[in-house]
């Protein structure tokens, strides 16, 4: 090893970092801990949502489809009334 | 094995290598703050991969591999050079073989012009004493790669200290 490298290893000597650093760490780390689930538990927690999702979305479209069942009943009936008001205006 | 077992306590982990770990961001970004910052994501991602570690020199190798690739991902999202005053020049952790303040300076300057592959590649062989295969493993670069990082480094600085005039003493 040359004077240079030598010089080097001086120059990239370890460095302390500044006072308290590791009890921020640990601190930060413990923070973490408290928001930290078990993957199988977070898995469980977007499988009930992705389904309860699913489920409310199948009973929305099944609201509108009876919503529609509904109305195409009413205009039937509608016009059922008109042809029968026709009928017995017809009649003698 | 449990990372417990094999003597890797999260506590001592950072007590044991706070050094190391900030002195490579530091050497590398030269910015005291943004090296704190870069600890401090390298031993919080070692809280949460601590089950994964499997010995205390997988730790070391595990410490050091992340933070030259947090310290890197750290100087591209501030995409500017590191630079560095007089006062942010810390003090050493231990007592420092006798060298020349001002060439240190000098070398840490110089150092920190480098573009990044090689200065990562510098600030491991002379921070952490690491030869060209351990540095070629633990960058993922290949061994020629390291090694001609390591030449033309060399050269460059020596050419830039004739410069300077504080060639060879």
């Amino acid at each position: 090893m040359d004077w240079l490298e030598q010089e080097l290893k001086h120059a990239l000597a370890r460095k302390d970092p500044p006072p308290g650093f590791a009890a921020r760490v640990r601190r930060a780390a413990g923070r973490s801990r408290v928001f930290t689930m078990p993957r199988w538990m977070a898995a469980t927690a977007a499988l009930l949502v992705v389904t309860g999702a699913g489920i409310g979305w199948r009973e929305h479209r099944g609201r509108v489809a009876k919503e529609q069942v509904m109305m195409a009943v009413r205009i039937t009936a509608v016009q059922l009334n008109r042809i029968q008001t026709r009928v017995r205006e017809v009649r003698p | 094995m449990q990372a417990e077992q094999a003597g890797c306590d999260f506590g001592g982990l950072v007590r044991e290598h706070q050094s190391m770990v900030f002195s490579l961001s530091y050497h590398f970004l030269h910015d005291r703050e943004m090296a704190e910052e870069v600890a401090q994501e390298v031993f919080l991602a070692l809280h949460r991969h601590l089950a994964e570690i499997q010995s205390p020199e997988h730790a070391v190798f595990w410490l050091r591999k992340v933070a030259a690739q947090r310290s890197i991902d750290q100087a591209r999202r501030r995409q500017r050079r590191p630079q560095v005053a007089l006062e942010d020049v810390a003090e050493p952790a231990a007592a420092a073989p006798a060298g020349d303040p001002m060439l240190s300076e000098v070398l840490r300057r110089l150092i920190a012009s480098l573009p990044e592959a090689p200065r990562m590649v510098m600030v491991m062989r002379y921070q952490e004493d690491l030869d060209p295969a351990e540095i070629a493993e633990l960058l993922e670069m290949p061994l020629g790669t390291v090694k001609s990082h390591l030449q033309r480094s060399l050269a460059l600085l020596r050419e830039k200290l004739e410069r300077r005039g504080l060639g060879e003493h």
